[in-house]
């Protein structure tokens, strides 16, 4: 749906952003997890049409939007990093304001605003001044206004930076419903492990202006390793099945343990496959499937030798 | 673009505060400096040359004779005087000599070309009468006669200032007082064009560009706010001054808007100049107020016309609207002109408005943050 590449900027001969390649796919919901200043709100801005990159280029469904930003700018929602509403006006006000500039049909507009307060839980707080919100409260509104519209892409740059965990648990369930239940395709920016682990189907991790590493959670993870250890719970277990699957040649090692057996494989090995046919002959039933990981954060340390939050 | 307009519209209703205090503001600062002008104010005069005592005494009678403008000017020793100008407890005073004088003031405040103005002129028609008597067989049936003339006109006498623009009769208090409202709109108008950059910073303004809203759009928005809540002021202060304090405003209450209007204009642009030059919002408000008050000052808003007449200054002056604003609302209101007689003030105003906003855009548009 959406693919960078190349994408570089410089801001005066410094360059923050370098040959940055990456895409999301309809529906997904992909994490861009760097330190404070690897280069993730620039790389955001370009993305969405708001800063022109010094060479690259963003496309969307093929067509580029450098030359014609107003395609992506239709079907996209942006969160800012900052909180980018009118301090001075109600929530509601400021709602209504960003549903009448992103053309919401008038017809639909008093509908629409509800909705999105039911969403982000201050329908009872639409009458009171942005300015007397807590924290958390601003951040939710400030996600509200760029859905309004419904776009079919939300971007959101540190949507939960410097907020009580509640409001960012409701937060993350909320994006996680729009990208689950309406299809919303999400590229969520953090500097917390934890929440893109939580949230995103693939993560890309940017330092100094570069994506240094990507993919999925777990193949993130196994850059840490040349092995990969899975723990694999069964209803029950025999000698033939454990033989079968210590003969898979990217197998190093098969441990059995309480309730099924962990296996050590080569890294990235497709071993799934095999292993349900093995269990299948022998009637055993695979109860549970886990690749045994350290988190992301040992990645990041790993690569840069530095922890995120430096 | 109406959006946009409407909030900026809604902030300042949700706040209304600002433009109270500043319309109240203007109407004070008029007040004070102009009630002043009303009761009699008075004045140290003082000699230091050696018949000082005779000095004082012919220059007491001459300056104190006739009451209109309400000066009056007392006699005290040197040291007094200037210890009270110096301290603050009064505004100036006057220096004596044999057939000038000089004027010994802390600041440039208002009352002070006023005061200038009424001592010149005694002055100049002594000059004028001492000249006149020298040669005479009867000095004293002579001056008599020649006061008496100069004072109850069959013969008018025109006193003129440098510049040659006629003094007499000129009220100095509406020129204050249109000064001084033209002044806080300046204010309010910076403040307002500042907003742009304001919701810069906070993303507002990207917020605004991923919409659908075109950025000409934007500006349009965001000027004609600030040209409105501008125009809105000022015309409310002018308003308030003919109907509730009953100043005169002159009789062409339609010119006066046109003009007003044209000033708005003009100087939302130069405060789009200027929120192009300064780097962001808060280095803005530590620069605007400062740099403003200067802007009518050097504009000699606040002196009788032609008493400004450094060059430079002038021409600095004229850069802003303010000057032209001012020769035009001084033309309507005092010397009634209709308004062909103010298209030059009008379209020099024009003129300062599109260069100024042409380069202003061009840099907000630059700025990034
Ligand atoms: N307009 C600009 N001019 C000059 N340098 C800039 C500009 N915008 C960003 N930078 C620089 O680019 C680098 C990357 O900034 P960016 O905001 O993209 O980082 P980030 O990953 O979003 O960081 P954070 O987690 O703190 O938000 C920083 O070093 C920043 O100083
Ligand atoms: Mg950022």
């Amino acid at each position: 749906m959406i693919e960078t590449i190349q994408l570089s900027k410089a801001f005066k001969e410094r360059t923050v952003v370098e040959d940055v390649d990456l895409y999301l796919d309809k529906g997904e919901s992909v994490g861009l997890l760097g330190p404070n200043g690897a280069g993730k709100s620039t790389t955001i801005s370009m993305i969405s049409s708001l800063l022109k990159p010094t060479s690259g280029d963003v496309k969307l469904d093929g067509k580029s939007v450098i030359s014609d930003p107003g395609n992506i700018r239709k079907v996209l929602g942006v969160v800012p990093q900052e909180i980018a509403l009118y301090q001075e006006l109600t929530a509601y006000e400021n709602l209504k304001f960003f549903g009448r500039i992103y053309r919401v049909p008038k017809g639909q507009l008093e509908s629409r605003i509800q909705e999105t307060l039911e969403l982000v839980g201050l329908k009872d707080r639409q009458k009171d001044i942005i300015k007397t919100f807590s924290g958390g409260m601003k951040r939710r509104i400030n996600i509200a206004s760029a859905l309004l519209h419904n776009p079919k892409i939300l971007i959101l740059d540190e949507p939960t930076v410097g907020i009580d965990p509640q409001s960012r648990n409701y937060i993350l369930d909320m994006i996680r419903q729009l990208n689950e239940s309406n299809g919303t395709t999400v590229l969520y920016t953090s500097h917390y492990m934890e929440e893109v682990e939580q949230l995103c189907n693939r993560v890309y991790i940017m330092d100094h202006g570069k994506v240094i590493a990507s993919g999925s959670h777990s193949e993130l993870l196994s850059i840490l390793s040349n092995e990969d250890t899975m723990k694999v719970q069964l209803n029950q277990m025999n000698e033939d099945f454990i033989k079968a699957i210590q003969d898979i040649d990217v197998v190093r090692q098969v441990e059995e343990t309480g309730d099924g057996i962990k296996i050590i494989a080569k890294k990235s090995a497709n071993i799934i496959s095999s292993l349900v046919k093995f269990a299948d002959q022998q009637n055993i039933q695979i109860l549970n499937f886990q690749m045994e990981n350290p988190s992301l954060e040992d990645v990041f340390l790993h690569l840069t030798g530095r922890t995120l939050r430096d | 673009m109406i959006s946009v307009f409407l909030a900026q519209l809604a902030k300042e209703r949700r706040n209304p505060l600002l433009i109270i205090v500043f319309i109240a503001a203007s109407i004070g600062v008029t007040l004070i400096f102009t009630g002043g002008t009303q009761s009699p104010e008075s004045i140290s005069i003082f000699s230091e040359e050696d018949h000082a005592q005779a000095i004082e005494e012919k220059w007491e009678r001459l300056l104190n004779e006739g009451d209109e403008n309400n000066l009056h000017f007392v006699t005290t020793t040197p040291e007094e005087a200037k210890e009270d100008v110096q301290q603050g407890r009064s505004d100036l005073a006057v220096r004596l000599f044999e057939n000038d004088y000089q004027l010994i003031k802390s600041s440039n405040i208002p009352t002070v070309p006023y005061v200038d103005q009424h001592v010149r002129k005694v002055f100049e028609k002594e000059a004028f009468i001492s000249t006149a008597v020298e040669q005479s067989e009867d000095p004293e049936g002579l001056r008599a006669e020649i006061t008496t003339k100069l004072d109850d006109p069959p013969m008018e006498m025109e006193v003129a200032s440098l510049a040659g623009d006629e003094l007499s009769n000129y009220d100095m208090g509406t020129q204050l007082m249109f000064a001084f409202t033209l002044l806080i709109a300046m204010f309010i108008i910076g403040f307002r064009v500042n907003n742009i950059m304001k919701d810069k910073v906070y993303g507002l303004w990207d917020r605004m560009i991923l919409s659908p809203v075109s950025k000409t759009g934007m500006y349009t928005a965001y000027i004609t706010y600030a040209c409105f809540i501008g125009f809105v002021q000022t015309m409310s202060a002018i308003l308030i001054f003919k109907y509730v304090l009953n100043y005169d405003v002159g009789e062409r209450l339609g010119l006066l808007i046109v003009i007003i209007a044209f000033f708005t204009f003009s100087m939302v642009s130069i405060a789009t100049l200027f929120t192009g030059i300064v780097k962001n919002p808060e280095q803005f408000y530590a620069i605007y107020p400062s740099v403003i008050p200067i802007i009518p000052l050097i504009s000699g808003a606040y002196m009788m016309p032609g008493t400004l007449n450094n060059p430079v200054l002038t021409f600095i002056g004229d850069l802003f609207p303010v000057s032209h604003a001012m020769d035009a609302i001084i033309n309507v209101v005092i010397y009634d002109a209709n308004w062909q007689e103010i298209i030059q003030p009008l379209v020099l105003m024009t003129l300062i408005g599109v260069v100024a906003m042409g380069i202003g855009v061009n840099l907000v548009e630059r700025r990034t943050y």
